[in-house]
């Protein structure tokens, strides 16, 4: 469904996006990760035909990105609501529609649906006078107007209350249920875990790792075994019941642990292994977890201007 | 390659330049710019309350209902000005009870009221009448010797007997300053300085004469003169006839009494009625335009299945439609016709058009503020100004107001007149809207770039091969055009000692501008390598896009501005007749070898550093002003 090949983009001389190469499939929900500045933003940008790549070819569903009728097909949603708030989100959403060449009322039937599946309330309410959830939501709907095969959404729960964000999630696994297409970038790790099939990580405008997580927990993190005696080993912590954890990387250290258990009396009384998270995974990459890395990057913003 | 393919690739580059001109640029959809445009209408209907609206309506009509008034009986600042003391049994007394400078103080009709300065002037059958000796009192004399001679003419007027009432007729004509005729649609050249009809009028009271000379017609009592032009030395030659005589006419018939000075105040009004409200519409089309550009509002827009000539056209329409329609409802209440209707329209696209470049390029609502008011002084000064001098010199027609206010008047206006007026501001309101949509993409809408980054960018995006620097050279033409004749406009009234080499500078300052400053943003933006060779092709492309596109200048022959030596300086070309043929086919190729020239020198240094740019291009607009120098010693 959408094919990017050697994508770059410079500015000014900065590399935003640098060599990345990747496909997505039909009906695949397609995750995007990384810091601020990584790259995410510029590449779904450029999915979406908003920014010319410098070099590299993307295509969308067969079409350039740059062609005008790709964008019928697809449903962009960036990080803010940049939306028109004179408008109310009923005549909002229909303007867009109409630009869609969807018919009145075909699209006053998808406006009600995804306003009702939204649950959005006070939909004759200007949008300048709604929260930024709200806000939110109506950004959500322009995406489907048009009912598109491939959804593009960046950061689609940032800056949002956690209650309206599981709900925002929730509607996007629904989406992807219904066999849409979905790129969909984050910086919260766990929401990108929970729905996305792939991902691609992304630091300094370079992909640095990629495939489904097993692959990536495969390829970059490593199995923890948890290991509890009834002795106190050295490294190990007290996890109660006058039990001490310990944890390893390799059935050979836990076979270790055994033997100094042993050796001091006691025994091993449970073992526990678990996955790493996407989050984790991304910690021993990058050094550092996307928010953290954003957070940095923002109190370096901020010294600078300071 | 062989010489055959490098030909064929030539062809086909040459073949393919429309569409790579096109490139990124689908064909209007009217359907969708429709939409954009009436949901621009709703949009922004949306944030006018009520109030506002109303208060903005009201004062709309009374500015339409005042302003005819105020030009049908003058601004009214000397209404009543002078105390005259005439009895009502007077025969002088209706004179001055129907002129509206005077005051009639019939109590006051002595010597006392005289010396005590109650009055300024005493009218009276006992004996001559007697102003006060004061400036003021002096002015009143000449303001009332003109009086009796309107009211004696007036009562000729209504004479059955025209022929007996006038017996003198005089036929004038109109002198362009330096000598040359100007007079567009024909007309015999009787010469100059014939108005001057037998002084009959006197303040004395007979109340015979027809009026004649022309003296003391205008309203302060000091004109001197009803002659006209070329008196001799190369000032101005403001013919002192006013109703329907003036520039462009070529003869007209009148009575000597309705010379007036050459400033057509009523005229000139209400042409700028026309203007008023394109100030006030440009800040809510600036708006709307950078609106789209704070908080990415507008990136949404760039998503959708619409070109950005949609969006473009469909947020510029409602704008350019209501101006139309504010010009035709201008036009119907002062009586202007389609000549007015035509010109103006150039000049709302302009306003638009610089508006729409400075909503792109501001940062800030703070700086579009700046921006709309620099557009809204400049043009208004730009097409105000010149229409002042209308009646006096075809310097005028730089100004497609000018058209506005010959049609008012009820001159004829000449196709030539009209195209060299209006296709100026046509095409710099083109190019802007051209560079400005180069900038319409979301990577520089949003950018918070300085102005004249922005400007760069806008360049920039144009320039991709070099052919594209010809044709963006021959894109600024327009500017050049423009720019060369304000300044004309604005060294005519200098000697022309100064003038003529100012305008040498000027010009080589503006055209080398022209030139180079495409050819430095690319380098700039890495869009050529940055090589002498390069420079060079670059520079020869430019130069000659410079010359084909500077042939369009002959449209001053329109109007004739080469004969004057203004016109001579900045457009050359234009005025090469009569000289040896050999040394005209010079003159004409002359300028590709200097355009051609000068750019590679700009280029050379464009494509080293910015400070090799500014060095180079100094160079470069010495050799253009020595080789100006050079034709015009040549041309004489």
């Amino acid at each position: 469904m959408i094919t990017v090949e050697d994508l770059r983009k410079e500015y000014d001389g900065f590399v935003a996006v640098d060599g990345s190469t990747f496909s997505v499939g039909s009906g695949e929900v397609f995750g995007v990760v990384g810091p601020n500045g990584a790259g995410k933003t510029t590449t779904l940008k450029t999915l979406a035909g908003l920014i010319e790549p410098t070099s590299g070819t993307v295509s969308v569903a067969g079409r350039a990105a740059d062609d005008p009728e790709m964008r019928r097909n697809l449903g962009f949603l960036p990080e803010e609501s940049p939306l028109y708030e004179e408008m109310t989100a009923i005549s909002y959403l229909e303007f867009f529609a109409d630009l869609y060449d969807v018919p009145d009322d075909v699209a006053a039937e998808r406006i009600t649906e995804a306003l009702d599946r939204l649950d959005l309330e006070h939909r004759e309410r200007r949008i300048g006078d709604m929260s930024k959830g709200m806000k939110r939501k109506v950004a959500i709907a322009r995406s489907l107007v048009n009912d598109p095969d491939v959804l593009i959404y960046d950061e689609p729960a940032s800056g949002l209350d956690p209650l309206t964000t599981n709900y925002i999630i929730e509607f996007t696994e629904q989406l992807a249920e219904q066999g849409k297409t979905i790129v969909f970038s984050a910086h919260n790790l766990y929401h990108v875990e929970s729905i996305c099939d792939r991902v691609i990580v992304m630091n300094q405008g370079e992909i640095i790792a990629r495939g489904t997580l097993d692959e990536i927990r495969r390829e970059h993190g490593s199995t923890e075994y948890h290991v509890y005696t009834d002795v106190e080993l050295d490294a190990a912590e007290p996890a109660g019941d006058e039990r001490y954890e310990s944890v390893v990387g390799d059935m050979d250290a836990v076979e270790a642990l055994r033997s100094q258990a042993g050796a001091l009396g006691g025994s091993v009384v449970d073992i526990q292994t678990r996955d790493p998270s996407l989050e984790d995974i991304f910690l021993d990459i990058a050094g550092e977890t996307p928010e953290e890395a954003s957070e940095g990057e923002r109190d370096r913003t901020v010294e600078a201007e300071t | 390659m062989t010489r055959g393919s490098r030909l064929t690739a030539v062809i086909t580059r040459l073949r393919s330049l429309p569409s790579r001109l096109r490139d990124g640029w689908p064909p209007l959809s009217p359907r969708k710019t429709l939409r954009i445009a009436r949901w621009e209408v709703e949009k922004s209907a949306g944030t006018i309350d009520r109030r506002t609206a109303a208060v903005a309506v009201l004062m709309l009509v009374v500015g339409g209902l005042a302003a005819p008034a105020v030009v049908e009986q003058g601004p009214g600042l000397d209404d009543g000005i002078y105390r005259v003391g005439v009895e009502p049994g007077d025969p002088y007394h209706e004179v001055v009870q129907e002129s509206a400078k005077f005051d009639a103080r019939p109590g006051q009709a002595s010597a006392t009221a005289l010396n005590r300065g109650e009055i300024d002037l005493l009218v009276t059958d006992r004996g001559p009448i007697i102003p006060r000796s004061t400036r003021k009192g002096q002015a009143a004399y000449a303001e009332f010797r003109t009086a009796v001679v309107e009211y004696n003419d007036g009562q000729m007027r209504l004479d059955d007997n025209q022929s007996a009432a006038f017996p003198v007729a005089v036929d004038v004509f109109y002198e362009s300053r330096g000598g040359s005729r100007f007079a567009p649609d024909g007309g015999t050249d009787a010469g100059a300085g014939n108005t001057d009809g037998t002084d009959g009028t006197d303040a004395d009271g007979s109340g015979t004469s027809n009026g004649g000379d022309g003296s003391g017609t205008s309203g302060d009592g000091t004109a001197g003169g009803g002659d006209t032009a070329a008196d001799g030395d190369d000032g101005v030659s403001a013919p002192n006839l006013g109703g329907s005589g003036g520039f462009g006419s070529g003869t007209s018939s009148g009575d000597p009494s309705s010379i007036s000075p050459p400033f057509p105040f009523s005229s000139l009004v209400l042409a700028f009625l026309f203007i008023v409200p394109m100030n006030f519409v440009i800040q809510a089309y600036g708006s709307t335009i950078i609106n789209e550009r704070i908080n990415r509002r507008g990136e949404l827009l760039l998503v959708a299945p619409v070109s950005r000539r949609d969006i473009i056209a469909g947020k510029t329409l409602p704008y350019f439609l209501g101006l139309v329609a504010v010009t035709v409802g201008i036009a119907w209440a002062i009586g202007g016709g389609l000549a007015s209707v035509g010109a103006v329209i150039p000049i709302a696209l302009l306003f638009l058009a610089s508006t729409f470049v400075g909503g792109m390029f501001a940062r800030s609502f703070k700086e579009l503020t700046f921006v709309t008011i620099a557009v809204s002084v400049f043009l208004t000064s730009y097409v105000f100004v010149p229409a002042i001098f209308t009646d006096v010199t075809p310097i005028a027609l730089i100004s497609p107001l000018t058209v506005v206010v010959m049609d008012l008047q009820g001159q004829a206006v000449g196709l030539g007149e009209f195209t060299f007026a209006t296709v100026p501001f046509l095409l710099t309101a083109l190019v802007l809207f051209t560079l400005g949509a180069g900038t319409y993409r979301e990577e520089d809408m949003f950018s918070q770039r300085p102005v004249h980054q922005k400007a760069l960018d806008a360049i920039a995006t144009r320039v991709r091969s070099v052919g594209s620097v010809a044709v963006v050279t021959m894109l600024l033409l327009p500017f050049v055009f423009l720019a060369e004749l304000l300044a004309i406009a604005l060294v005519f009234i200098l000697p022309r000692s100064v003038s003529v080499p100012a305008l040498f500078l000027t010009v080589a300052v503006i055209e080398e501008i022209a030139k180079s400053v495409h050819v430095y943003a690319g380098f700039e933006y890495a869009r050529f390598e940055r090589s002498k060779r390069a420079a060079v092709v670059l520079g020869i492309a430019s130069g000659v896009g410079f010359f084909i596109a500077e042939k369009l200048t002959l449209l001053v022959q329109l109007v004739q501005l080469q004969t004057l030596p203004e016109g001579q300086s900045v457009f050359p070309d234009a005025a090469v007749g009569g000289i040896d043929p050999l040394i005209a086919l010079g003159l004409l190729a002359l300028p590709l070898l200097l355009h051609t020239v000068t750019a590679t020198i700009s280029a050379l240094g464009a494509q080293r550093s910015r400070r090799a740019y500014l060095g180079a291009f100094c160079v470069a607009v010495v050799v253009h002003l020595v080789y100006n120098l050079g034709v015009s010693g040549l041309v004489g």
